[in-house]
């Protein structure tokens, strides 16, 4: 097997860019694994970032074998040229961030859940107190996000298990297709804890059996709340049948029923028998809107302090988007952070420089490091900056000079500390004094991708008209709004207060907060209201009536004194808002490719596959795929021979009706790959033709394109029109 | 005591009995001869009436009052009730009986297993035929609601019939419905009807629990208004919308706040019953107050603040519009995809070109009005022979997968704002799967024909909207669209 390690380790290296084909029809001494690469890819310099996974790196070549001992799991990046340490540092970081985030988005998730759990709780005992008679029911609106139930009911289980001492039960629909599955797999679930009873053998699916354990476990009144997660996927018939039954075990054993509902409690109620729906004393629960669990999500685990990688704007648009459009739950979206985390430690080698704190040191900086930053567009966007500004020195020794650019490498933790403080502190501003109308979400993925800039005119975030409207009352409580944000901080975003950091500006709010104070008690004395040059009507139209003839004049209203002190302090306000809050774009920071991951690509590929495109593009486009020389000229998409048979079936399917005869695809077929009689050597023989065709016409059968067609004889029925 | 022939139990008995259940003492009296081992025993017994009649409650406070009574005499009474109901399989309705059946004669042995009807019979004879028992000791066992036992083999009924001419003293009472003429295939089986109370009856058995007493009212007026009240409700509602007595009680105390209003409000007196008639009309002709819903109703009294807290702040969304109410929940493409489905259903496919293709027109023709299918019909001389009932009105068609897909795909581009120019616009990627596979499992869209059970991945099956035309309607104009426009009759 040595030739095979060999051959592995010459072309591991390249395995993320081939396509495999396994044939099996060749000898069995030599590798199985015929490695095809495309020209595009083998053209192309490797680039810095690897996004796509390698699979198998752990067999490996005695080079690597330190590498394999030390443990990381990281294959090492840069042709395998990076050095273990580095390797082990990219896993230890992700090893130390993940857990972070993973831990607050947990946090967040079951803090949402929290107001419905009391509810629900509290709803379950006043019930219990009322005695109603009647069976206990809680409708929990939860959405059409089936997985994300989970965790409600989980905490729901907890929290009525410990605090009411009530058995707790959850019921899948596809747990309960009968009557009689549903009781076995209660009482089983219920009675979970003890297995071995005496006296009396009851049935499985017994309810007796059930009140009896629950008599043992001294439950006064034995009691039992059902839950089942996706009610609309119940049968109606067996939904009755339950419903009555456990009105009917009400006397013995006291069961509370919840529903996750997806839809309305209406179309629930819909239904159910009358008679049964009399028997329910039911309430309606909401649970937090996805839309604000989402918000909060991405404040504490991708726009916080916390968070080690950025995640850039538009993949975060694209995740936020999904969110809106599709049936993706918030835990959809957290597994999609966690990628994007993986892809950045795992196939990035500059990620190494997000390690902070000392760890990163110029002898853990390697060459092919240098090489890579200076592949950067980030470098060399700084490079003509520094050319285009005289800075020839500069430019120079960045590209040159190694140990110069360690020296800004390592500078740049401390820039990116800076930049991602400015941004969140200017955000959470914006946030808390109301000044945009865009949510927080749209906020930050709008300054991520083009700065925060206030000017009405060309600004990301229009908001100097929004100050400059603002009357003297509003002017006031706008002011104390953002120092309270100063003084607060974010626990959210992981913000301290920052008003040590910021007492300038501080300072400045309060002295235009004592002024326009000031102001309003001189106009309240005057008797005037006080007004700014851009709230008041700035041109009155004036009539005067001077000897039976009506003049009419435009006149500046007058301001009086006080009004230009306002206005003044209006300008003041709207200077320092917009000195104060602003950042760049993060795509213009140097070096922001460690520290920001913000590719589509990988993401779209594995959390929505398209699986019904890819078969279609493979089978009209098989040239791209096999790359075989005897299709080159098919490589457009047109038909030829030589392409495999499915291809060519596939080809004429396209172009047929929706019935198709399967003499007429066998007589085009035939005329496409058979040999005339003259030329007897090129093309197929009637028979071999005949045995492709068939396994063609199977292959395409097996992959649901066509079916037996029942209308007409002879013919399939065509299955995919799109 | 055995001396005589023939006694009936005792008369204390039955008049407590009579006071409790009030109007049912014919059958009360019937019943007590027929059980008590003194007077009258027989071997089957059935008794039938419709709902809530008080069958069940009768004969189960009977038996408990005889066994009471003849505890410590030497005729014995010893019974059982089992709920047919309660039991899932007839196997487990002869593993109750038997269970049941030891509990009450306090049979120390563990019951064994039991599979069929004659296993019970072994059973039941080792406990009641074969051990000694006193004279006239007689066993009653009650099988309530036994016509709706599940799973039933036809031969069950007559089974358990025949299982009084094996043990002599059992005494098997058959509660049931409605019973067919011979269904228990033997001769003379006495049987005992609940009938239905009669509008007397009703008020009478409602004057006996009158509301509290009402302001500026004395107790005697309350009483009397309370009994006209009742009648005037039964006149009203109790023949549509409350046939028995739970509901019938449950409508008056419904209405018995909003017909009082006036009173509390001081505007009239409890004695002017026709003009409180008059005032509270329109709740006698609503039969809404009287839907059960599975909410708590806000109409229900609340007997402490907290109560109220929780009822008033979870009923206030009694009634949103179902259509918006769907449309906030579902995020876009889901929703889309069941516009797509609904027209799928509800067009014919011959039209689907005339509609979805943008081919020969610039602009779409659709529109049922618009395209004057209607006119030309009308135009024709048998209009009034092929008249047919709009297709909304109908039920929704089957349709193929593949058909609401290429639907969806082509109104896509026109329906959704942002358009397909973004590269995601792909169909049958997995997040239409996912979305078609939730709206499947919220039964919003049924996969109907033979392939219910069999392969979800075959495409070749048929598929079915599940919602009506209220709100698709409401779904279509939370994403703009006119779903009307769309629709060929």
């Amino acid at each position: 097997m040595a030739e095979v390690e060999s051959s592995t380790a010459a072309f591991e290296e390249d395995d993320h860019r081939v396509a495999y084909i396994f044939n099996a029809g060749q000898s069995p001494s030599q590798s199985q694994l015929q490695v095809v690469q495309t020209a595009a890819t083998a053209a192309t310099a490797r680039p810095a970032k690897r996004r796509k996974v390698a699979k198998t790196t752990t067999i490996d070549a005695p080079k690597q074998q330190q590498a394999v001992v030390s443990g990381p799991a990281f294959p090492p990046l840069f042709n395998g040229a990076e050095r273990p340490d580095a390797v082990q540092l990219r896993q230890d970081l992700f090893a130390t961030a993940w857990p972070v985030l993973e831990a607050r988005v947990q946090h967040v998730l079951r803090d949402a859940n929290r107001t419905t759990l009391d509810e629900v709780a509290a709803f379950l005992q006043q019930a219990a107190a009322a005695e109603t008679g009647k069976l206990t029911a809680g409708f929990i609106i939860t959405g059409p996000n089936i997985a994300s139930q989970d965790l409600l009911f989980e905490q729901l289980a907890e929290r009525l298990g410990t605090a009411d001492q009530a058995t707790f039960v959850r019921l899948r629909a596809s747990e309960a297709p009968n009557l009689k599955a549903t009781w076995l797999k209660m009482i089983r679930d219920a009675m979970a804890k003890e297995g071995g009873e005496d006296g009396r053998k009851y049935l499985d699916y017994d309810l007796e059996a059930l009140r009896v354990f629950l008599a043992q476990q001294q439950q006064r009144p034995p009691r039992v709340v059902v839950a089942f997660q996706d009610s609309e996927a119940l049968d109606s018939g067996l939904l009755t049948d339950l419903m009555t039954l456990f009105h009917s075990w009400h006397d013995r054993i006291r069961f509370d029923v919840l529903f996750g509902i997806a839809t309305s409690v209406e179309l629930f109620q819909a239904r159910l028998l009358k008679s049964t729906a009399r028997q329910l004393y039911g309430a309606q629960f909401d649970v937090v809107q996805a839309d604000s669990v989402l918000e909060r999500v991405i404040k504490s685990a991708v726009a916080g302090t916390q968070a080690a990688l950025r995640i850039g704007p538009s993949l975060l648009r694209s995740l936020v988007e999904r969110q809106r459009d599709q049936v993706a739950g918030i835990q959809v979206f957290v597994s999609s952070l966690k990628y994007a985390y993986m892809c950045h430690f795992y196939a990035n080698p500059l990620s190494v420089l997000l390690a902070g704190d000392g760890r990163l040191d110029s002898g853990l900086v390697q060459p092919e490091h240098f090489e890579a930053v200076r592949t950067l567009d980030s470098f060399k966007a700084q490079a003509e900056a520094a050319v285009e500004a005289r800075q020839l020195n500069h430019a120079q020794s960045l590209i040159e000079d190694d140990q110069y650019l360690v020296g800004l490498i390592l500078e740049q933790e401390q820039k990116r500390r800076e930049y991602q403080t400015q941004l969140l502190r200017s955000l959470h501003i914006l946030a808390a004094a109301g000044l945009s109308p865009s949510s927080f979400v749209e906020l930050y993925m709008v300054a991520l991708a083009s700065g925060i800039d206030l000017s009405q005119a060309s600004g990301t975030v229009p908001a100097e008209d929004a100050v400059r409207r603002l009357n003297p009352d509003e002017f006031l409580s706008l002011i104390d709004r953002v120092l309270k944000a100063i003084h607060a901080g974010s626990p959210e975003l992981g913000l301290d207060a920052w008003e040590s950091d910021a007492d300038e500006f501080v300072a400045a709010l309060a002295d235009t907060r004592d002024e326009v104070e000031g102001l309003m008690a001189r106009a309240k004395r005057n008797r005037t209201s006080l007004k700014s040059r851009y709230s008041a009507q700035s041109r009155v139209l004036r009539t005067t009536v001077v000897s039976q003839k009506v003049q009419l004049s435009r006149d500046t209203a007058t301001l009086t004194a006080e009004d230009t002190a306002f206005t003044a302090a209006v300008d003041t306000l709207t200077a320092l808002l917009a000195q104060n809050l602003h950042c760049d774009p993060v795509g213009r920071l140097f070096l922001h490719e460690a520290w920001v991951y913000d590719a589509k690509s990988p993401y779209r590929d594995v959390f929505v596959p398209r699986p019904a495109a890819t078969v279609a593009r493979a089978l009209s486009r098989p040239h791209d795929y096999l790359a075989c020389a005897c299709c080159s000229q098919a490589a457009g998409g047109g038909l030829a021979a030589t392409l495999p048979p499915t291809a060519i079936l596939y080809q004429l399917y396209r172009e047929a009706g929706a019935l198709v005869n399967v003499a007429d695809l066998w007589s085009a077929y035939y005329a496409l790959v058979g040999g005339d009689d003259d030329e007897s050597d090129v093309g197929l023989g009637e028979r071999a033709a005949l045995v492709c065709f068939y396994r063609a016409l199977a292959e395409l059968r097996l992959m649901g394109f066509v079916k037996q067609s029942k209308r007409k004889a002879d013919h399939v029925a065509k299955l995919k029109w799109l | 005591m055995g001396t005589s022939m023939f006694q009936l139990p005792d008369e204390l008995i039955l008049t407590a009995l009579t006071q409790t259940f009030l109007c049912r003492e014919p059958q009360i009296r019937a019943l007590g001869t027929l059980l008590y081992p003194g007077a009258a025993p027989c071997r089957n017994l059935v008794i039938h009436g419709t709902e809530a009649t008080g069958k069940s409650a009768i004969t189960a406070a009977l038996l408990a009052r005889l066994a009471a009574q003849t505890d410590d005499d030497e005729v014995g009474v010893r019974y059982a009730i089992v709920n047919s109901v309660e039991c899932i399989t007839s196997r487990h309705l002869y593993e109750t009986v038997v269970g049941k059946v030891a509990g009450a004669l306090e049979w120390e042995a563990a019951p064994p297993r039991c599979e069929t009807v004659s296993q019970l019979t072994v059973e039941l004879c080792k406990m009641l035929k074969y051990t000694p028992r006193p004279d006239g000791f007689r066993f009653v066992l009650v099988l309530d609601a036994i016509d709706r036992q599940r799973d039933a083999p036809h031969t069950l009924l007559p089974a358990l019939a025949r299982l009084s001419e094996i043990i002599p003293s059992l005494t098997t009472v058959f509660v049931v419905t409605a019973p067919s003429p011979n269904f228990l295939r033997t001769s003379f089986v006495p049987h005992v009807h609940f009938p239905t109370y009669t509008k007397p009856e009703f008020v009478s058995i409602l004057s006996t629990s009158p509301p509290a007493s009402l302001p500026n009212t004395s107790r005697e007026e309350t009483t009397d208004l309370w009994a006209r009240f009742t009648a005037a409700i039964h006149d009203s509602l109790a023949r549509a919308a409350s046939r028995t007595l739970p509901t019938f009680r449950h409508a008056c105390t419904a209405l018995w706040p909003r017909f009082t209003a006036p009173i509390h409000a001081g505007t009239h007196t409890a004695r002017e019953f026709s003009k409180l008639l008059i005032a509270a009309r329109v709740h006698f002709q609503d039969e809404t107050l009287l839907d059960p819903g599975v909410l708590v109703a806000i109409t229900n009294p609340a007997p402490n603040p907290t109560i109220s807290t929780t009822t008033t702040t979870t009923t206030t969304i009694q009634k949103p519009n179902p259509g918006a109410d769907l449309a906030s929940l579902l995020p876009t493409i889901p929703r889309l995809l069941l516009l797509a489905a609904y027209l799928a259903s509800h067009n014919a496919a011959r039209h689907d070109l005339v509609l979805f293709s943008t081919h020969h027109h610039g602009r779409r023709r659709r529109g049922g009005r618009g395209l004057s299918v209607g006119g030309a019909r009308g135009a024709g001389p048998g209009r009034s022979k092929h008249r047919k009932i709009a297709r909304k009105l109908l039920g929704a068609h089957a349709f193929v997968l593949e058909r609401m897909l290429a639907i969806f795909a082509a109104v896509r581009g026109e329906w959704d704002p942002r358009g397909r120019g973004d590269d995601h616009g792909g169909e049958g990627d997995a997040d239409i799967g996912m979305a078609i596979a939730t709206l499947a499992s919220l039964r919003l869209l049924v996969k109907v024909g033979g392939g219910v059970g069999g392969d979800v991945m075959d495409c070749g099956g048929k598929w079915r909207v599940n919602v009506g035309w209220e709100v698709i309607r409401g779904l279509g104009r939370s994403v703009g669209v006119e779903v009307e426009e769309w629709l060929i009759e």
